[in-house]
């Protein structure tokens, strides 16, 4: 095909291809046209929010529980340790992988793109495929937070009862504004021009 | 290089994950698209489409309701009883105290869904009838805006991850609702993940151009 892809981008709402230089996409006439630095911006400062919400989401305890009198609370790291210590090996992984990967792998992924874009260079590895990536694991870091809210719907008696902690106010906020850094980021802005 | 007015935007498709550029070509009988980089679906070959969407989030909105209605899961500690749906478990979120945490799951397990496969349904049976031009591109526009918001299925993960903990302490009895909500998950999983938003725009101009 004689196209040049980069003379191209798809619109982020329908998927449509579209000219670079059109502002309105010509199926959904939603904006394509997007201000790159604005944008650019925005994604970096969501994603600084998200890291400062990521160390009380770390540091205080994301689930409290009472059992005859006795409270304990667990970080997620402290969560993850005792599952393990107990040997519920499979849990203590996806733990791992939904809390404490996925948010790091999203991080430096973002952090990637962003700074690609912001040096105006193509990233060497497709950035397309890292972008589509980070949209793809995002979601799956709110495990934990899910089961926070289970059990705390859940185990509330007498003798036991788990209730939240103030670590998942925090990751929640994380994952929320990881979500808003990552689409903040357009096809328009991984391709690096201008 | 061509100029830009010989070509034709809409027999081109761009790969959602590695950006490729393709010509879009006919598909003949149970088939797909495929990017010729990246082996990601591009579109499928959907006989009577419109047909099969409608009875699937039909389907589906009843099981989200059947879903919410009963507890999810019951737990037995020494003869004390506890259940939980989701609306349970969101309402002691909010009586702890933790409105931020209450509020965010709440819109990502209880009121995305709904709203999706509520304008799913009306979307479907508008693009059936070939009424209502405008407001079927709105509605698009707003399921392409809260798809990714949606996370029943991640919930359903987590219920599992829940109970495990809790293995040992209490014994456990799923609900009804527990299996309306894991196949309501298949279904959506086929709608909003296996049909691209992209399909559901070519449908449209399909319908609306009277050829379907």
């Amino acid at each position: 095909m004689e196209i040049d892809e980069n003379s191209l981008v798809r619109c982020r709402v329908c998927e449509a291809v579209n000219w670079d230089s059109d502002i309105y996409c010509h199926r959904c006439e939603s904006k394509v046209y997007i201000d790159n630095r604005g944008s650019i911006n925005r994604a970096w400062a969501f994603l600084v929010t998200a890291l400062i919400f990521y160390i009380p989401a770390n540091v205080y305890p994301i689930l409290v529980g009472e059992q005859f009198g006795n409270s304990s609370s667990n970080t997620i790291a402290g969560g993850i340790y005792l599952l393990w210590e107990e040997g519920e090996y499979p849990i203590a992984v996806v733990i791992l992988v939904a809390s404490v990967l996925v948010p790091i792998l999203k991080f430096i992924m973002l952090i990637y793109l962003l700074i690609n874009a912001n040096l105006n260079r193509r990233a060497k590895i497709n950035p397309h495929k890292v972008h589509y990536l980070t949209e793809i694991i995002g979601p799956w870091s709110m495990v934990d937070v899910f089961v926070v809210a289970i059990l705390t719907g859940l185990v509330q008696m007498t003798a036991i009862s788990i209730i939240a902690g103030p670590g998942a106010t925090a990751f929640v906020l994380m994952v929320l504004f990881t979500m808003f850094a990552a689409l903040s980021i357009d096809t328009r802005i991984l391709k690096g021009v201008e | 290089m061509s100029s830009r007015k010989d070509i034709d935007l809409n027999e081109l498709i761009l790969c959602p994950k590695c950006n490729a550029l393709h010509k879009k070509v006919q598909l003949e009988s149970d088939g797909a698209a495929v990017c010729r980089d990246c082996d990601t679906i591009l579109y499928r070959y959907r006989k009577r489409a419109l047909e099969h969407s409608l009875a699937l989030s039909l389907a589906g909105m009843m099981l989200l309701i059947v879903a919410n209605l009963f507890p999810l899961v019951k737990i037995d500690l020494m003869g004390m009883e506890r259940h939980v749906s989701i609306v349970s478990m969101i309402s002691s979120l909010i009586n702890d105290g933790f409105y931020i945490v209450g509020i965010v799951v709440s819109f990502l397990v209880l009121i995305f869904p709904f709203m999706i496969i509520v304008v799913y349904t009306i979307l479907v049976t508008l693009l059936m009838t070939g009424a209502k031009y405008n407001l079927s591109r709105e509605l698009l526009v707003l399921l392409s805006k809260i798809l990714p918001w949606s996370m029943l299925e991640i919930y359903l993960v987590s219920i599992l991850v829940a109970l495990v903990k809790l293995m040992g302490l209490v014994e456990i009895h799923f609900g009804f609702s527990f299996w309306a909500l894991m196949i309501f998950v298949i279904l959506d999983i086929y709608l909003s993940k296996s049909i691209h938003i992209g399909e559901l725009w070519e449908l449209r101009e399909r319908s609306y151009r009277g050829d379907r």
